[in-house]
């Protein structure tokens, strides 16, 4: 059974139909990217996966539960398999890094001996790449990049069954965004994580992806390996990658 | 005719708003660390303008206690006056608009800025809720320390009072202070005390309900932020007038 199963989902903000009947499935310890322009509705689709939007239509369902029909008490529970990394990092800025990180730890595990959880904090930010150092810093001290290795430092630091990531390397240098890439296989290959990954980072996609899909219009407009998409033949898809494939 | 329907929306979703909250101050884990922080917060932090809102507040009904008592010939009623006016009205509506303008605006703002840049969306996607984790401590801290900071205003006016009453305006203090103890009842207090813990509970539950909901950015959260102390002001003074028509029949 497929981890993550999106069938038929439809999502419109007023007037605007913003997904159009997307279905997709993620296999369980796997890599699957949602590839788009701005605007395509990547980030609408992530968020109905963890349950912060509701679909006008269609279902999804993770770990073979429905989290479509979820509230309150049931929903949040749902979510325990997750962790996510935002498009702005989305570090609360009233804690300091090692709140943030320690956050879904402490929530999660609230009886967990302070120097493990201290412990853990700092293995998880080492992973990317951050030392001792940024510890008692505040989110408002940091570089972006630092922003997003801090957010992927937290959704990690719980080792969730899945790994959401809205535009990670988005804004980051290519060494940093390489790293970023690294970490996402590294997850994969050493626990098994499924991760869901939305990006127009056309490189940073064929580096990280099993499987792939590219958005348009609301809309799955082709989907299969990398290899697969690469020679799909929908026009739209064709434009996407020649752009980038012509500049390398 | 929208803004009416748009109104009655707001308030049935207030009204919603409420009851989660409810339900979710019920379950487990509780977290006292919130809890006593926001009290610190909203109470502690409150204490000194409350205070000096109350000394100044005390200070001019002594003044014009003495000037309307005094064309009768009963100045020696204005410790009474002034005790009961503090505590079973002044007190209770001055803080909670004193605690509206000072922590309602920054419990809006902080949790629409959160809202704003996804950071309530993070909460969620690590299985805390935010009407848990954000709503619950800030809405019981203002519920409990709003009739504490009222107490203050009341201590600190009554004290004005005496001191505008028998240094200028020359009351002698025996009388002030025994027509206070003849007219001030228990019921008075309790009458003011439920008045401060309803608008504690209604206070936070705007200003949590306004910043949670915010959106469209900094100038979305600018106009949560005006809403709520709005909505905050024009609710404690109906629900003054409600609970003192129900009192007092």
């Amino acid at each position: 059974m497929a981890m993550i199963e999106v069938r038929d989902l439809w999502k419109a903000f007023g007037e605007k139909e913003v997904l159009r009947g997307v279905d997709l499935e993620v296999e369980r310890g796997r890599t699957f990217v949602v590839l788009g322009a701005s605007g395509s509705g990547k980030t609408v689709l992530l968020k109905h996966v963890i349950g912060l939007l509701q679909p006008d239509r269609g279902t999804v369902a993770v770990d073979g539960v429905e989290m479509s029909g979820l509230r309150g008490l049931a929903l949040t529970e749902a979510r325990r398999v997750f962790g996510m990394v935002f498009q702005g990092a989305a570090l609360f800025d009233s804690m300091t890094v090692f709140d943030n990180v320690a956050f879904p730890l402490r929530e999660k595990q609230r009886r967990l001996p302070f120097p493990e959880l201290e412990e853990r904090v700092v293995e998880s930010l080492r992973v990317v790449d951050l030392g001792d150092d940024v510890l008692d810093l505040w989110p408002a001290q940091l570089s972006g990049g630092m922003r997003k290795r801090v957010a992927l430092a937290r959704a990690l630091v719980a080792e969730p069954k899945v790994v959401l990531y809205d535009e990670p390397t988005t804004g980051l240098d290519p060494i940093t965004s390489d790293s970023v890439d690294q970490m996402i296989n590294r997850a994969k290959e050493r626990r098994g994580v499924t991760s869901m990954v939305i990006s127009h980072d056309i490189a940073s996609a064929f580096r990280v992806a099993d499987r792939l899909a590219v958005l348009y219009d609301g809309r799955i407009a082709a989907q299969g390996t990398p290899e697969e998409v690469r020679r799909s033949e929908d026009p739209y898809v064709q434009r996407f990658l020649a752009l980038w494939f012509e500049k390398q | 005719m929208r803004r009416v329907r748009a109104a009655f929306e707001d308030f049935g979703d207030l009204l919603l708003f409420a009851g989660e909250s409810f339900a979710w101050a019920l379950r487990p884990p509780l977290r006292p660390e919130l809890l006593l922080l926001q009290m610190a917060a909203i109470g502690v932090g409150s204490t000194f303008i409350v205070a000096v809102t109350g000394l100044f507040a005390g200070m001019v009904l002594a003044l014009q206690g003495n000037y309307a008592m005094r064309q009768f010939g009963a100045e020696g009623y204005v410790g009474g006056f002034v005790a009961i006016s503090l505590v079973r009205e002044l007190g209770p509506v001055f803080t909670g608009l004193m605690v509206t303008g000072r922590s309602g605006s920054a419990i809006t703002t902080e949790l629409g800025t959160m809202r704003v840049t996804e950071q309530i969306d993070a909460m969620e996607s690590m299985a805390v809720n935010p009407i848990h984790y954000l709503v619950v401590p800030r809405v019981l801290a203002a519920t409990l320390m709003m009739p504490v900071l009222a107490m203050v205003f009341s201590g600190t006016g009554y004290l004005g009072g005496y001191l505008i009453g028998t240094y200028v305006s020359f009351i002698p203090p025996g009388p002030f202070i025994d027509h206070t103890r003849r007219m001030l009842e228990v019921s008075d207090v309790l009458h003011g005390l439920l008045k401060a813990v309803v608008f504690g509970a209604v206070v936070s539950l705007i200003a949590t309900h306004r910043g949670y909901s915010a959106s469209g950015g900094a100038r979305g959260v600018g106009e949560a932020t005006t809403r709520a102390v709005v909505w905050s002001s024009v609710g404690i003074l109906i629900l003054d007038y409600v609970i003192t028509f129900f009192a007092i029949g």
